[in-house]
């Protein structure tokens, strides 16, 4: 049972975001691509904060935040954003589907965690 | 195109008469050309050791032979085709009187007398392609940025920028990333040695766990991240959200592994950088090499750059939430 799900193609960010996550008492469990993403949140729907890339391979983030709500029906679970992307465009459709907030990457983890442990329920 | 950046350029000096070094230095410093003198027993190993070359100022009688200009010209060319070269003769600038199969080699002859006249030349096979210095200097910026997101606790020297007509691959990881828009579309490679990376992730300076470390697969995704950061930031900061058309052209993109070398189907020369990530912690000091090209052979119209001013002023700084 995680509490936050952070998904990212790129190993080195999983490593980052998560070792400085777990530094700070959180639980985490980790998700390769959007498609993978949902698999995960699907089997553990305690997780209260998803944190995510947009670029990915098989299936982006944005599409991924979608699905959780149209397909998984889950409606309550914290979606944020971390990616390098910074457009408008991009940022409306994430509005659209219901994310929190959006992060520019590089990660800056102590400008950001005591909003993720509140988003995480911590 | 406004500002466009004064850029530099190495050349291998490749002339055996010490009495024409003065005039060939003067030529150099007043046409951004960095001049790299070689023994003739090593050209051929500078040669496969380097791989920011802009081209070659070779004599025709190098090596006090007479045919050593055209001997060298030629082994040279058999091997690094890319790099235009220059042949100073004694008495003619033109090529008329050399043999067309020797010709192939050689880009322009010049004398002593006419160096002035090989200024043009330069221009036309060394620096064709001009690069807005806000656009320079923002890259070496945004790329400081995500190094150092990646790589904890290093001092980063970086190079002045440079122009390359080299295509050989340093080290041996190599990133390759598309970069479209209105103004540009070409990619950006940066390319680096497996080992200098893995004693960085031994010595725990980046996100890897040390122990986990020594798997190929993480150390590609190190680079993989730096090169995603400044692709994103470079998108950020250069590019709109103008729609483009779907029906662009493409070119294949050929690799050829036994000589580390990678084509774009086209000669345009490469903007380069070069960061040395330096690390003296620990009583022993490391380095890792970083190349970063970028090649615009699919469209360069630097007259249609534009940095995103209002992205810019409005960015929320990178790290920060922006809570919806």
């Amino acid at each position: 049972m995680a509490q936050i799900l952070v998904v990212d193609d790129s190993s080195t960010v999983r490593n980052e975001v998560g070792d400085f996550l777990k530094a700070n008492g959180l639980s985490v469990a980790f998700a390769v691509d959007g498609r993978d993403g949902l698999t995960k949140l699907k089997a553990d729907p305690a997780v209260k904060l998803v944190v995510c890339d947009v670029n990915m391979p098989n299936m982006d983030g944005l599409t991924m935040a979608e699905k959780v709500r149209s397909e998984l029906g889950n409606n309550s679970v914290n979606i944020i954003m971390l990616t390098t992307e910074n457009s408008p465009a991009m940022k409306e459709r994430g509005k659209a589907a219901g994310i929190k907030g959006w992060i520019v990457k590089p990660f800056k983890g102590d400008a950001v965690i005591a909003t993720f442990k509140k988003l995480a329920g911590a | 195109m406004n500002d466009a950046v004064d850029l530099v350029s190495k050349v291998l000096v490749l002339d055996s008469d010490p009495n024409c070094y003065e005039q060939i230095k003067t030529f150099c410093d007043a046409n951004h050309l960095v001049g790299l003198k070689v023994q003739p027993d090593n050209v051929m190993s500078v040669l496969r050791s380097n791989v920011d070359l802009g081209g070659i100022l070779l004599s025709e009688n190098y090596d006090g032979r007479p045919q050593g200009g055209l001997q060298m010209a030629n082994r040279i060319h058999s091997i690094r085709a890319e790099l235009p070269i220059f042949l100073r003769r004694e008495s003619s600038n033109t090529l008329d009187d050399i043999s067309p199969t020797d010709r192939k080699a050689i880009s322009a002859a010049y004398t002593l007398d006419t160096i002035a006249s090989l200024q043009n030349v330069i221009g036309e096979y060394i620096f064709s392609l001009s690069y807005p210095n806000v656009l320079v200097r923002g890259i070496t910026e945004i790329t400081l940025a995500a190094l150092q997101s990646q790589f904890k606790g290093l001092t980063v020297e970086v190079a002045a920028p440079y122009i390359v007509r080299d295509r050989l691959i340093y080290g041996e990881i190599f990133t390759l990333i598309p970069i479209e828009s209105s103004w540009c579309r070409g990619y950006m490679m940066l390319q680096t040695e497996e080992i200098a990376l893995l004693d960085l992730v031994k010595a725990d300076r980046t996100h890897i766990n040390p122990e986990e470390g020594f798997d190929f697969r993480n150390l590609n995704g190190v680079l993989g991240e730096v090169t995603n950061l400044v692709w994103g930031a470079f998108k950020n900061r250069y590019m709109s959200d103008t729609a483009r058309s779907a029906h662009l052209s493409q070119v294949p993109i050929v690799i050829n592994h036994l000589h580390r070398y990678i084509s774009f189907g086209s000669d345009n020369p490469q903007l380069c950088f070069k960061y040395t990530l330096v690390d003296t912690s620990g009583g022993q000091e490391r380095h890792l090499d970083i190349y970063q090209k970028f090649v615009f052979n699919l469209n360069w119209s630097p007259e249609d750059f534009t940095e995103n001013l209002t992205s810019v002023q409005d960015l929320v700084e990178s790290g920060e939430l922006d809570l919806f």
